[in-house]
C-alpha cells in the first residue's frame, strides 16, 4: 500500500462531489465519497481514514452537524481532522433559530464556504493532515 | 382502504339511534352511540369523533351545552343538529353557535346518508386546510434554509466545477476561452450574493437581528463599507469621501450588519452616479444620533418613485448606463436600520444627485470595544473633495 492520505467526502450533492473529487485526485489523495450521512458514518467506522470532507445541510436538514457531533464522542474518530464545507454562511447561522447548526456548536477544524478554490482547498488539507500528524507524533 | 370516519350519535330516542345505525351501516363509518349529552362527551373525549349527529332536545344537558363541550375537546369536530320541526329555530341558532348543518325530524335515510357525507367532507377539507396552513408555517420558519439550500446547492456545483475545469485545463485553453470563464464565473458569483441578499431581506426581521448586540464605531463601519464598494468606484472612476470625524460616539448594534447596511448605501450611490461622480459619506452627532449621510452626484431619483425606493423589489426607473439591481438593497438596509432603532430617509433630485441619511441612537454605553483593525483617525480616501 502507498502512503498516499486516505479522505473521505460526505456531501449529497454528486455534481460538488464530482468536481472536489477532481482536484483530489490530481493531488494524488485516495477519495472514498458518501452520499448521505449513514454511509458516510459507516464509511468511517470500517475504514481508518486520515481526512474528513463534510458537507452540513444534508437529508432533513443540517444532519453534517450531528455526525460532526457523534465524531466528536468516539475517542477513534475524535482524531480525524474535520474539513466542513457548507453552502450556508456563518454569517447567516443566526437565521436557523431552532436548529443548533451553527459551525462552532460543533469542534470542527475548518470550514469554507462552497464553492471553494482549489488551490485554497488543497492548502487548507494539506495543514490540517499536517497538523494531525504533528498531533499524533506528539502522542506518541 | 381509507381509515374509517369516526361518527357519534347522541340522541335519547333508542329507536332513533337504532334507524341510523341501520342506514349507515355498510359503509366505511365506525359509530358510537350515546343517549344523553352528558355520556356522548364522555365518549367524545375517547372516541375522538370526525362527526357528531348531536339531537337538541334531550333530557340533562342540552344540545347547546354538547356543541359547547365538542368544542372544548376539538374544535374542528363536525358537528350536525337533529331536531323537530318545532324547533327549526333552535337548530338556526345552534348553526349559528357552529353546528355545520341541521337535520329535521323525520328524516329519510338518504337525507341523513347525504347530510353525513357532506359532514364528512366538510371535516377532511377543515383537516387538509389545517395540514396546509402547518406545513406553510413551517414552510416560513424554514425559509431561509430551504432556500440556501435549494438554490445555492445547485449554483455552488456549477461554480465548483467551472473552477476546477479552469484548473485542470490551464494550459489547454486560449486567452478567450479563458475570459469567458471567468465571465461565467463572475455571474455566477453574482447570483449566489443576489440569492444571499434576498434570503437576507426575507428571513432578517426585526425581532431576529439584536440578539447580541454591543457598541459598535461608527467610523469603522463607515471605513469598512467604503473599503468593500471602493474597487467598484475606481473601475467607475468615481470618487468616494469619508468625511466621518474621529470623535463620534459608539452605537449600540452589530458591526457586520450595519457594515452591511452601509455598503449596500455606498453601493447604491455608486451604481446610479455617472462615471467621473462623487460620493460624500459624512457623519456627524445631532442630538443623541449619530447622523450618517451617503450623498452622491447621481442620477437622482424622481419624485413619485421616493415614496417607494424601500420598499421591497421596488425598481425606480433606471438611466440608461445605470446598472440594475435586485430591489432589496435599499428595503433590507431599512430593515437593518429599524432593528437598530434607527432611522433612514432620502432626498433627491433628478439629474443632480440623492442623499440618504441614517439616524442611530447613540449607545448609552460609551465604553467602546477596540474596533479592530479600522483606522482611528477619519480615512479621507480622497483629500480633495472637502465635502
Amino acid at each position: 500500500m502507498s502512503d498516499r492520505k486516505q479522505l473521505l467526502m460526505i456531501d449529497d450533492d454528486p455534481d460538488f462531489v464530482d468536481g472536489i473529487k477532481s482536484i483530489l485526485t490530481a493531488a494524488q489523495y485516495d477519495v472514498d465519497v458518501a452520499h448521505n450521512p449513514k454511509d458516510g458514518f459507516a464509511a468511517l467506522q470500517k475504514k481508518k481514514y486520515d481526512l474528513l470532507l463534510l458537507d452540513i445541510m444534508m437529508g432533513r436538514g443540517a444532519e453534517g452537524v450531528m455526525i460532526a457531533r457523534k465524531m466528536s464522542r468516539d475517542p477513534k474518530l475524535r482524531e480525524i481532522p474535520v474539513l466542513i464545507m457548507t453552502g450556508i454562511r456563518e454569517q447567516i447561522a443566526f437565521l436557523f433559530g431552532s436548529q443548533a447548526l451553527h459551525p462552532h456548536f460543533v469542534e470542527v477544524d475548518e470550514l469554507m464556504e462552497k464553492p471553494v478554490e482549489p488551490r485554497l482547498l488543497l492548502e487548507r488539507i494539506e495543514a490540517l493532515l499536517k497538523a494531525a500528524s504533528v498531533k499524533a507524533s506528539e502522542k506518541k | 382502504m381509507e381509515k374509517p370516519s369516526r361518527i357519534l350519535i347522541i340522541d335519547d330516542e333508542e329507536i332513533v339511534l337504532d334507524s341510523c345505525l341501520a342506514v349507515l351501516e355498510g359503509r366505511n363509518y365506525e359509530i358510537a352511540t350515546a343517549p344523553d349529552g352528558t355520556e356522548g362527551l364522555k365518549t367524545a373525549q375517547k372516541f375522538a369523533p370526525d362527526l357528531v349527529l348531536v339531537d337538541l332536545m334531550m333530557p340533562g344537558i342540552s344540545g347547546f351545552e354538547v356543541l359547547e363541550g365538542l368544542r372544548g375537546i376539538d374544535p374542528t369536530i363536525v358537528t350536525i343538529v337533529v331536531t323537530g320541526y318545532s324547533t327549526v329555530e333552535s337548530a338556526v341558532e345552534a348553526m349559528k353557535r357552529g353546528a355545520f348543518d341541521f337535520l329535521p325530524k323525520p328524516f329519510t335515510p338518504d337525507e341523513l346518508r347525504l347530510i353525513v357525507q357532506r359532514g364528512l367532507e366538510r371535516r377532511r377539507l377543515v383537516l387538509e386546510t389545517i395540514t396546509l396552513r402547518r406545513e406553510k408555517e413551517m414552510l416560513q420558519q424554514n425559509f431561509a434554509a430551504i432556500i440556501s439550500h435549494e438554490l445555492r446547492s445547485p449554483l455552488s456545483a456549477v461554480q465548483q466545477n467551472l473552477f476546477v475545469l479552469m484548473a485542470e485545463l490551464d494550459t489547454q485553453l486560449s486567452e478567450s476561452q479563458k475570459g469567458r470563464f471567468e465571465r461565467l464565473k463572475v455571474r455566477i458569483a453574482d447570483l449566489l450574493k443576489m440569492i444571499q441578499s434576498w434570503l437576507r431581506a426575507v428571513s432578517a426581521p426585526e425581532g431576529k437581528i439584536g440578539g447580541d448586540f454591543a457598541p459598535v464605531s461608527v467610523q469603522a463601519v463607515i471605513a469598512r463599507a467604503v473599503e468593500s464598494v471602493q474597487t467598484h468606484a475606481t473601475r467607475k472612476d468615481i470618487t468616494i469621501t469619508d468625511s466621518a470625524p474621529g470623535s463620534l460616539p459608539a452605537v449600540l448594534g452589530d458591526e457586520t450588519i450595519l457594515t452591511e447596511a452601509l455598503v449596500n448605501l455606498i453601493g447604491n450611490a455608486v451604481k446610479y452616479t455617472h462615471a467621473g461622480g462623487k460620493v460624500a459619506v459624512s457623519a456627524a452627532v445631532e442630538a443623541g444620533q449619530v447622523v450618517v449621510s451617503v450623498a452622491d452626484t447621481g442620477i437622482g431619483i424622481s419624485a413619485e418613485d421616493v415614496p417607494s425606493v424601500f420598499d421591497a423589489f421596488y425598481r425606480g426607473k433606471v438611466g440608461p448606463d445605470a446598472e440594475a439591481g435586485c430591489g432589496l438593497g435599499l428595503a433590507l438596509t431599512r430593515r437593518i436600520i429599524e432593528a437598530h432603532h434607527g432611522t433612514i430617509s432620502v432626498e433627491s433630485e433628478i439629474g443632480k444627485g440623492t442623499t440618504f441619511t441614517v439616524r442611530l441612537p447613540v449607545s448609552a454605553a460609551e465604553s467602546i470595544s477596540p474596533p479592530g483593525e479600522a483606522p482611528a483617525a477619519p480615512s479621507t480616501l480622497d483629500p480633495g473633495d472637502p465635502r
